[in-house]
């Protein structure tokens, strides 16, 4: 029953978990921002497993989630960008839960990022697989069929409602499959009865319950440490399928971008005509828009965000060198719109932000915080957000994230 | 450049007009522009007309106005300048007469903000002035526009939101008296400030109505204007100035550069300065934007605007009135006749005949400020002939 053919081996490591949290919504059940889609989860989580890693030791990254926003379009384009990895690097969407991810994980080549990402409760998680850290060894996987909830290609779900028969006939007979030998440290995937009923110990808390889950245990379990000699057994569940694997000694780097829940903000929107798009803008912008590249005129120096054809410095035509921007951000000015307006809910904040110190400024939404509470001077940082959805198409960019002192920093 | 004199203004009512069509509105304002003229004016003497209009409500803007006023058979050009439209056709206008080209020119602006259900009117409008890919998207609305120079305006500068009422007050009780005007009642400190908020810092009283309405004037050149009047009102100058579009890319928002650069052209080309201007109808598209135009048009020093407003002297009454017609606030903003309608008051300011008359004016000033504050236009007009 265990698969010995899909671990990476011994050269694969956990070497770090990045987490992101969004600040809606209750402690452990968190909604996304009217800003966020599963596409800026994975970008935030990525993020912030990559503090430690040189993106271009990135080779590959593996996005595991059944909320991804768009069936056909691309949601890969806009993860590589958000997570300034070049557009030649391998990507692949993988619709599944959280033993899909542990699939992802046991199998991945260093040089992996693994993305989960969930929408309800919302969370992601990600790990970067490298040289060093902790290994990550499938010990189980069984796939099953009791789908108590489905969700078809249109969203529309169904919902069985047995918890009992998915308790005992669902994940009671898969166990019963699979090695139990090893006590379980973490069980992804359940809810916190079913999660104590199967773990050796009292489990923590998980903020997800989908392939984000897997992560978010397996950051868990590397904060806490392991004793010392022994490996760590990790169960992922989704309905009646199941993974386990086993995670050995090591140090993985865990870095969490979690601030303190607070209530969902109100608002109004006005019915009417949604927001239009022209995709030919759009895609003439979307490097400059989703990678936050600057054009710094080669006679001049002077910085052009977004790019343009005529320097501001000097009005040379020359060609141009790209240049990323500094993130962290002061607010010049702003401005909170009440009234509502078609397609966005109201109140929004809209701000003038300068760049640290590049003297570039950006006009971009507030996010991460009610309407109307920050002001000018205020400091905070440029985070990748959704902007709008326009005719279907998911237009990203950049949003304000003010600086607030509940933020998680493990 | 020969010396151009406007003889003719006229206006329609300014408001919600259901009832009319951009079609209706365009003859009635020149029906009493060419009323006004006080010799009497035969429409065969226009030799050009120029129609502003920022968006074209049923179709081709130039043949609507051709068409609806019997212009068949001179040329009319339709021109967009953002919310400057109405005073840059009046510039173009002079630049006609001023070559040689033409002896008579009829300069209309008009819009139909109210034709279109205002859910629609957001993005309708909004695509035309804001970039595709980055600024469209924000729900960067008109009022959020203007609202981040005052934020800023307001955070550098003393003025507060209570000099931004006054404002609101003063213009209200401007258009009181004047029977175009589309509010024509007083407010109070109190109301406009405890308002609802829409985009802040402006409140339901510092914005400007959505409006509909036309306006038109007629100007000849020195040589012909004895058939038309004894008395004309001489085009001292004419300004246009423009800024960067992108707000991100304007570095000082508590000002509005192409207000002054407009205002420099106008000043010079007129040879008066702003202690020289009598009365003025300048661009209140929301309260806070007045206080920084009387910087930006030289009636104070730089962030002394809250005295002006606190002492009264842009009052009908005081040192240099502002908006005596109600302005945009109160005499409401259909965008493309919001300048030249300026020019029908200070017309009729020039010959005495206001209903709110500044006593004994001689010099004005019209100004707009518009398209994400990126273009203004400025115009100067005397009862002088000038030198």
């Amino acid at each position: 029953m265990t698969r010995s053919n899909t671990t990476a081996g011994p050269d694969s490591m956990i070497t770090s978990v990045g987490t992101y949290l969004p600040p809606w919504g209750a402690a452990r059940r968190r909604t996304p921002g009217l800003d966020e889609d599963a596409v800026t989860l994975c970008v935030a989580a990525g993020l912030a497993a990559l503090r430690s890693v040189d993106p271009a030791d990135v080779g590959r990254v593996v996005l595991v989630s059944r909320d991804l926003p768009l069936i056909e379009g691309s949601n890969s384009a806009a993860v590589l960008a958000g997570l300034g990895l070049r557009a030649d690097t391998e990507i692949c969407e993988v619709i599944g839960g959280a033993p899909a991810l542990l699939d992802a994980l046991t199998g991945a080549a260093p040089g992996t990022l693994v993305i989960g990402a969930d929408t309800s409760p919302a969370g992601a998680a990600a790990a970067y697989c490298g040289t060093s850290g902790a290994a990550l060894t499938a010990s189980g996987r069984i796939t099953r069929s009791m789908p108590v909830v489905t969700r078809d290609a249109f969203g529309r779900r169904a919902d069985y409602a047995d918890p009992r028969l998915v308790r005992v006939s669902g994940l009671g007979a898969s166990l019963d499959q699979l090695d139990r030998s090893v006590p379980i440290a973490a069980a992804a995937g359940l809810a916190g009865r079913d999660a104590r009923s199967v773990c050796a110990t009292e489990p923590r808390d998980l903020p997800t319950e989908g392939p984000s889950a897997a992560l978010f245990a397996l950051a868990t379990l590397a904060e806490l440490g392991q004793p010392a000699g022994q490996m760590q057994r990790l169960l992922a569940v989704e309905q009646a399928t199941l993974g386990l694997a086993d995670l050995g000694q090591g140090e993985i780097i865990v870095q969490r971008d979690e601030r303190a829940p607070r209530p969902v903000p109100s608002g109004t929107t006005a019915p009417g005509s949604e927001m239009s798009i022209s995709l030919a803008a759009y895609e003439r912008a979307f490097d400059a828009k989703l990678r936050l590249v600057a054009a710094r005129c080669r006679r001049c120096g002077t910085l052009a965000y977004p790019h343009r054809y005529r320097c501001l410095g000097c009005g040379s035509e020359d060609a141009t060198d790209a240049v990323a921007l500094p993130r962290d951000a002061e607010i010049y000015t702003l401005s909170t719109i009440h009234v509502p307006v078609p397609g966005l809910v109201s109140p929004y904040t809209i701000v003038v932000a300068e760049l640290g110190d590049s003297g570039v400024r950006v006009t971009v939404r507030l996010t991460g915080a009610a309407a109307g509470s920050v002001g000018i001077g205020d400091r905070g940082r440029l985070v990748f957000r959704l902007v709008a959805v326009r005719s279907g198409v998911p237009d990203y960019g950049y949003a304000f994230l003010p600086d607030d002192d509940t933020e998680v920093t493990a | 450049m020969r010396r151009v004199a406007m003889v003719g203004a006229g206006m329609t009512q300014f408001g919600e007009l259901f009832h009319l069509g951009i079609k209706d509105m365009l003859p009635m304002a020149v029906g009493e522009a060419v009323a006004s003229v006080d010799k009497g004016f035969d429409r065969g003497d226009i030799g050009a007309a120029w129609f502003g209009e920022l968006v074209s409500t049923d179709g081709f803007a130039s043949g609507i106005l051709a068409d609806s006023c019997g212009l068949l058979d001179i040329p009319v050009s339709h021109l967009e300048n953002a919310c400057a439209t109405g005073n840059d056709a009046v510039r173009h206008g002079v630049m006609a007469i001023a070559s040689g080209m033409y002896d008579v020119v009829l300069v209309v602006g008009a819009d139909k903000v109210r034709e279109t259900s205002t859910r629609t009117t957001f993005w309708d409008w909004m695509g035309m002035t804001r970039d595709s890919a980055w600024d469209f998207p924000l729900g960067l609305v008109a009022p959020a526009n203007f609202a981040l120079h005052v934020n800023r305006y307001l955070h550098e500068s003393p003025a507060t939101r209570e000099h931004m009422a006054m404002v609101a007050v003063k213009n209200h009780r401007h258009g009181v008296s004047n029977p175009k005007a589309q509010l024509r009642f007083e407010i109070t400190i109190e109301q406009v400030l405890n308002a609802p908020m829409v985009v802040e810092p402006f409140g339901l009283f510092d914005c400007t109505p959505q409006s509909d309405g036309a306006a038109a004037v007629i100007l000849v050149a020195e040589d012909v204007v004895d058939r038309y009047t004894d008395r004309p009102v001489w085009v001292r100058g004419v300004g246009l100035g423009v800024d960067r579009v992108m707000h991100a890319h304007k570095r000082d928002m508590t000002t509005f550069p192409p207000t002054v650069k407009a205002a420099k052209q106008a000043y010079a080309m007129a040879g008066v300065g702003p202690g020289d201007i009598d009365v003025a109808e300048c661009h209140d598209c929301f309260t806070g934007v007045e206080l920084i135009n009387y910087e930006d048009l030289g009636f104070c020093e730089r962030f002394g605007a809250h005295k002006l407003v606190e002492a009264g002297e842009t009052s009908v009454g005081g040192r240099i009135p502002v908006n005596p017609s109600g302005g945009l606030k109160a005499k409401g903003h259909p965008p493309g006749a919001t300048g030249v309608a300026q020019c029908v008051e200070l017309f009729e300011q020039l010959r005495g005949d206001a209903s709110n008359q500044v006593d004994g004016a001689r010099v004005a000033l019209a100004h707009n400020i518009g398209g994400p504050t990126a273009v203004s236009a400025v115009t100067i007009l005397g009862t002088a002939r000038g030198g």
